[in-house]
Parts: structure tokens; sequence; C-alpha cells
């Protein structure tokens, strides 16, 4: 392909639940307290692209769904090396489901026009259903490959290997397609300085900001506003409970002669009647 | 006669092997059924799957419908949804609940059968339940009302120390995918019987769009980890690659055993990822559970916890493995871990 590939990469911003901010010491975070950060699984998607456009040429369009804040995510990308950024912002969209997000960014990546590879995380940390990207693949009405692991295209083909319970498959396709990058894959490879410079520059040049990073609506993608958000979503969170914590129940063993505290644990379990000496080998 | 359709439990095999996650699926759907007074049918596609419908009735299933062509052999995404999508569309009026594990096959097709059907599906459901449930969001009037017997997909939520329960009364089929380890199987019957229709499907040239080259099984003595009895984990308290040997050692003490890790030792290269035990790795209930040098992050406690007994060794006594751990040693792991290894033999045996 002489100009090579035109990509749309997905990304999520998510929130940070490594870092202590905004994380309730029973372990619920708190959305607008909580640091921000790109979906760990998302960079994997983009180190993809980032690979398939050193070796075919091409562009990568980075987009995402998301809150105003979301923009901090493609920006990022950009210093990554992403070309565009398309942030995809409207209070419409709020608690859309997997199959009103699908739809929204399957009109995103229509308004894009000829895509020929989407990539996408294997699953966000957030939500960490994996069902996003198969489910835009449906709409666009083309491949998909999940869990793919590596890729390359030779003579137009797309060949990859994806993780299979007990297994990889090796798979071949023609683009267009939509792929899943599973988190074994290649790491995302450092900023390059020239990047950060040029987005450090972007952010003293409106004009071309615009250019690089642009906030689309539902009505710049044409997408119906029934078919997202509440509306959209054929699935509800009907409740949400903590998970129980069965605090107090462990029976702790310290002291500083190891070799007796592992002789009294081991003594308890086998008392406990629940079949372990069994397995002993 | 239920007022309710018949639930559908899509069979996940791979080159004529039902995964354990097949019968887990049909013991939930079993439970499911009785409540709705209705059937569960099974959908198997495959190749000369020989005995694989006859098994599926043992196990739970009334009646199995099975797809057996060439064409699906190998699993592809186009070609299995393809094969579901004709069956399910060949049903007088679609099911009321459609499950399928959420395995590399089943997290691949459902979101791709959901989409088509335009219906809701939660992924990575720990428990399926039957309950009532009354909307009465304003926001989506058309929603509003009192739905029963709706399907309560239950799922650990957002990475948080939240359950959460999913409910799509709105249209059916309600669709879930469910984790391996977290259902309880049907008792296998070897006397059950039960219908078996074959269903011959047309396919179109562009269901294969994509080819397999190669199906690599891997080579490995280390025994799945969602079928061991034993599991010895690390994590990241172990220090560093090297630190598996003890973790392996450890496992060699007993029978059926397997290695397990935790997500911080696989982002940090130290074991591959199918070793990992969690939210986004394998979800296991081994009769023990050793945890060497793992904290007991919320992620990887969704996976395990449901384990027969959970023993924890960590240097930290605040570490979070000691809430829910049965039993816990405070101390240096390299120095319990063999020490733990001599003493199971020595007190087993006696």
């Amino acid at each position: 392909m002489g100009n090579g590939y035109k990509m749309a990469v997905l990304i999520k911003q998510v929130p940070d639940t490594s870092s202590a901010a905004g994380v309730n010491p029973d372990g619920t975070v708190d959305r607008a307290r909580a640091k921000r950060m790109i979906n760990p699984f998302d960079k994997f998607a983009l180190q993809k692209a980032i690979e398939t456009r050193a070796a075919h040429g091409g562009e990568i369009n980075v987009i995402s769904m998301g809150p105003p804040p979301a923009l901090e995510v493609l920006v990022e990308a950009l210093e990554y090396g992403a070309d565009y950024g398309y942030l995809l912002s409207d209070r419409r969209l709020a608690a859309s489901d997997t199959l009103a997000t699908a739809f929204a960014l399957y009109k995103a990546i229509t308004y894009l026009k000829d895509v020929d590879i989407v990539f996408t995380g294997l699953q966000t940390t957030d939500g960490d259903t994996a069902q996003t990207g198969p489910q835009i693949a449906e709409r666009l009405d083309v491949a998909q490959i999940t869990y793919c692991e590596t890729m390359e295209i030779v003579n137009g083909r797309i060949q990859a290997s994806r993780i299979i319970d007990g297994g990889i498959q090796k798979l071949e396709t023609a683009p267009p397609a939509l792929i899943t990058i599973a988190n074994s894959a290649s790491r995302l490879e450092h900023k390059k300085f020239a990047n950060v410079h040029m987005v450090k520059k972007l952010s003293r040049d409106k004009a071309e900001m615009e250019r690089r990073i642009k906030t689309i609506t539902l009505d710049d993608i044409g997408a119906e506003p029934e078919r997202v958000g509440l509306l959209g979503s054929p699935t509800v969170v009907g409740k949400t409970w903590k998970l129980g914590e069965k605090g107090g129940s462990c029976q702790l063993f310290k002291g500083d002669k190891p070799s007796h505290e592992v002789e009294l644990l081991v003594g308890a379990i086998k008392s406990d009647g629940k079949g372990v000496e069994e397995f002993v080998a | 006669m239920s007022q309710y359709e018949d639930i559908v439990v899509i069979a996940d095999q791979i080159q004529n092997d039902l995964r354990p996650i097949t019968f887990e699926l049909l013991g939930a759907a079993q439970t499911l059924a009785a409540k709705l007074n209705v059937k569960v049918r099974a959908i198997v596609m495959g190749h000369n799957l020989g005995s694989i419908p006859q098994e599926l009735i043992h196990n739970g299933a009334d009646s199995v419908y099975v797809v057996d062509q060439p064409e699906l052999a190998e699993y592809t995404t186009l070609t299995y949804r393809r094969a579901a999508i004709s069956v399910i569309e060949s049903f007088p009026r679609p099911p009321h609940i459609a499950i399928c594990g959420a395995t590399t096959l089943g997290r691949d097709l459902a979101p791709r059968i959901a989409s088509h059907f335009e219906t809701g599906l939660t992924a990575d459901c720990t428990e399926l339940d039957i309950g009532d449930y009354e909307h009465k969001g304003r926001a989506d009037p058309s929603k509003m009302g009192t739905y029963n017997n709706c399907l309560y997909a239950i799922r650990p939520s957002f990475g948080e120390s939240l359950k959460a329960r999913i409910l799509g009364p709105w249209k059916n089929p309600q669709m879930a995918t469910a984790r391996t380890g977290a259902l309880i199987p049907f008792p296998t019957d070897t006397t059950r019987t039960g219908d078996i229709i074959p269903i011959k499907v047309k396919f179109e040239d562009s269901d294969f769009r994509v080819k397999v080259i190669e199906t690599v099984r891997e080579v490995s003595d280390a025994l799945d980890l969602i079928r061991a009895k034993v599991i010895v984990s690390g994590g990241f308290g172990l220090g560093g690659a090297e630190g598996f040997e003890v973790v392996k050692d450890l496992a060699s003490a007993f029978k059926e055993s397997a290695v397990g890790s935790s997500r911080k030792a696989v982002d940090s290269g130290w074991i591959p990822y199918s070793h990992q035990v969690g939210q986004t790795g394998k979800t296991v209930r081994p009769v023990l559970y050793i945890a060497l040098g793992i904290s007991g992050a919320i992620q990887h406690r969704v996976g395990m916890s449901n384990s027969g007994t959970i023993i924890a060794v960590n240097k930290d006594e605040k570490a979070p493995i000691f809430q829910f751990a049965h039993y816990g040693i405070v101390g240096d792991l390299y120095e319990i871990a063999p020490l733990l290894k001599e003493q199971f033999k020595k007190t087993m045996a006696s």
C-alpha cells in the first residue's frame, strides 16, 4: 500500500487505582478525586499501531470517548507518537453500557472514513469486560482478532497470533479488521523527545492544536442520541454491594521460630478435615 | 408449560475437548431453569464431535443443538458466530437467557452475538441468579416498570471492592459470560437422556475472512491452573523471576498442583500471563491455595477467594491477604516455603 494504513486506536481514561489518591479505605474509588491515566491495556494497542506505521507507513488516529479531562490521554498518545486525536465527548453518552459505547465508537470510526485497522486494548481496568472491541467489529462488519500477541502485515495480509485457552492460534486476514491486543504483547516504547517537543509547541499554537486534536459530539458523528447513553443501553446496574470482609477469621502464626509456626499451621490444616492431605505427594 | 423460554448454554470446546467452563455453565443453567420451570438447551459447534453431544446431556443439557461441519473444525469468530446465530434464530422465539464462558472463546464470540441481537451482555460473571426487578429510572420512561424472573448477572465491579448485579430484562436473550471456576458444575449422570438435534448451517463467503494457519497447543507438563487441586502462587514479594523456583519447589510437594502468580509478578515479566490468577487472569477454586509474597489486592482476591483452604505467607502483618486467608504466617517466604514443604510431607504422612 503506497500511503500505508489508516489506523484507529481506541483509548480510555481510567482511574489509577494503584495511587492512594481517591481510593477509599474500603477499596471503592472516588472518581472525582482519583488520579487519571491511560487504560494500561490500551498502551499495547498503541504500540502495535506504532510498529505497523514504522513498517508500512500510514497514520495513527487515537479516539477516546469520555468527559473533557479525557483530552489528557489524547495529548499523551500524541507524545507517544500518534498523529491525530479525537475526543468523543457528549453529555448524552453518560451511563452507556458496552453495547451503547460500541455503537458510539463505531460511529466515530466511520466518521474518520476508510479506516483499515482498528486497534484496541484487550479490556479496560475499570470496566474489565473485553466486550466493546468485538461489539464494534460486529457493527463495522469486519474481521476481528482478539487476544492478539504478535502481528505483522505481509503482502497486504495481516498475520497474527492470538492466545487461546491452552495455546496459541495463528491467523491470517486482510484489512479492514479490528484487533484487540493482549497485555503480553510488546510494551509501549518510551516517548520520543521530538514528539514531546511537538506537543509542547501545540499548547502555544491553538490552530495547530485544533488540527491535531478534535473534540467531536454525537451530532458530528451522526449517532442517534437514543442509541447511546442511558437510552441506548440494554443493561443497568441494579444493585452494588461491598465484597464481604471475612476479617478476623484468619488464623495467624507469627513468632521467632518459623519451623514451630509451620508445624502448628500444618497441624491445624490437618485437623480441619478439608481433605488437603489427599493431595500431598 | 412455563411462560418463559428456555435457557441456552453455548458449549466451550477447543479441538473436541469440552472445557471445564461448559460443565459449570450447565450446572448454573439447571439451577436457573428450575426457578423458571424451563429446560436447558446446549449449542455445540465443531467437527467430528463424536460423543460430545451425549456428554453434554450427561452433564445437564436437556437437549443439544449440534452444528457438526468441516468449516467449524477450528474456532474462528465469524464461522462460530454464524453457526450460533443461525441456531438461535431457528428457535420460534428468542431464548430467555443465553450464557457463554468468559474464556478466550466466549469473550471473543458472545459480544458479537449480543451485538447482532442488540441485547445486553454482562461480562465475567461470578454468580447467576433469577429474580425480580423494578426499574424506576425517570430518565428513560420507556424502561420503567416491574420485571419478573430476570437474569441477575453478578460480577465484581470496576476493579473495586464491589460486586454488582447487572440486569437487562427489556430484551431476550438476556446474556452473560461466566468466569471459569466460579459456578458449580452439574453432577455427571450417564443415565440422563435428551434430544440431540443436528442443525445444518449455511455459511457465507465473508464468514471465511479469517484463516487459521496453525493452532499450537502449549507444550507444558504443568496442569492447567483451572483444573489444579493445589495452587502455589508467587507475588511481587518474591523480588525477582528466580523466586518462582521456590514456588515451583513447594508446588512439587503436592499432587495435581500448578503454579500461579499475581498480576504484579506477571507485569514485572517474571512469569507468563497464563499463570495469572485474579480479575484480569484466571479464577480458581482449588482445595488448597498457598500465596507466597502476595499482598492480596482486590484484583487477586476475586480470582481465588473461593479456594477451599488459603494459606498466606507475607512479611507484612498488615497485608490485606491476611484478612481473607484461612491461615497466615508472618515471615520471610524464602525461609518458610521449604519448611512448609517438609512439614506437609511429615504431618500428612503420620
